[in-house]
């Protein structure tokens, strides 16, 4: 396991994201495979988001906290959680972007769904949103149980 | 991230490298601002320098496109790849956006 915990401020995104980046090249075995980069990039993709959604979301109009990262890294897959003691949302009320209408913002959740494998939260004094994407397996389309909301 | 501005032959180059995500977006605003404010007729948005986007990054090229489309300006994105390519290809830009 890889923790990390760093203020929820957008200010430290890049730090996060490049501490997530690393971690997605030790998945999977040597020599990496010319999918892993795909891998590495939807990882990092839906990080990013969830990053970003607890900077933007989680402490608004409350004292800035903290975001904790822990990633579990294995030969086949990557499970990250990102973790904010902040405000919480039901994930199942946020419906996919009409794309045809481009829009301009609204887009991270699904940035999330479409990249990762799985995708929960479970709310709750301790927000966790749990990711996993594996090796060799391409993210399928969400479906109705895909989405699991822990109250 | 950095970006620059290039004018040249009645065409307009917006290049933008390193990272474009909700932290650097709105320094990009007001360069954005002004290439409509100025109805420049064809931007060409560079991003063959750009390593990372995030929605937020996505949402500044979107609102340039659509905001030069009301005067029937052109907004044309070149020299996507890696990361960058994988998300305008998931948001269906690539098609939408690309020369």
């Amino acid at each position: 396991m890889i923790r990390l915990r760093v203020p929820g401020m957008l200010r430290y995104r890049d730090l996060a994201v490049r501490a997530v980046a690393a971690a997605c090249k030790l998945v999977g075995e040597e020599p990496r495979a010319s999918n892993h980069h795909d891998f590495d990039d939807e990882v990092v993709s839906a990080f990013g988001e969830a990053f970003n959604n607890v900077a933007l979301h989680s402490y608004r109009g409350r004292p800035a906290g903290d975001v904790e990262i822990e990633l579990e890294l294995s030969a086949d897959r990557i499970v990250l959680r990102v973790i904010d003691f902040g405000h919480s949302f039901d994930l199942r009320q946020i419906a996919d972007p009409d794309l045809d209408a481009l829009p301009e913002s609204g887009m991270g959740i699904f940035i999330i769904r479409s990249f990762m494998d799985e995708v929960t939260y479970e709310a709750g004094e301790r927000n966790v949103l749990s990711m996993t994407k594996r090796l060799h397996h391409p993210a399928s389309a969400p479906s109705a149980g895909e989405d699991v909301q822990r109250p | 991230m950095t970006f620059s501005r290039t004018d040249g032959d009645g065409l307009t180059t917006l290049r933008i490298e390193g990272a474009l995500d909700a932290v650097s977006t709105p320094e990009l605003r007001p360069l954005i601002d002004t290439l409509i404010s100025e109805r420049v007729p064809s931007v060409t948005v560079d991003l063959s320098g750009l390593r990372l986007i995030d929605s937020s990054g996505v949402g500044a090229i979107v609102a340039l496109y659509k905001r030069a489309r009301a005067f029937k300006g052109q907004v044309t994105v070149i020299g996507l790849r890696d990361q960058p390519l994988a998300i305008f290809k998931l948001l269906r830009l690539d098609r939408v956006l690309s020369g």
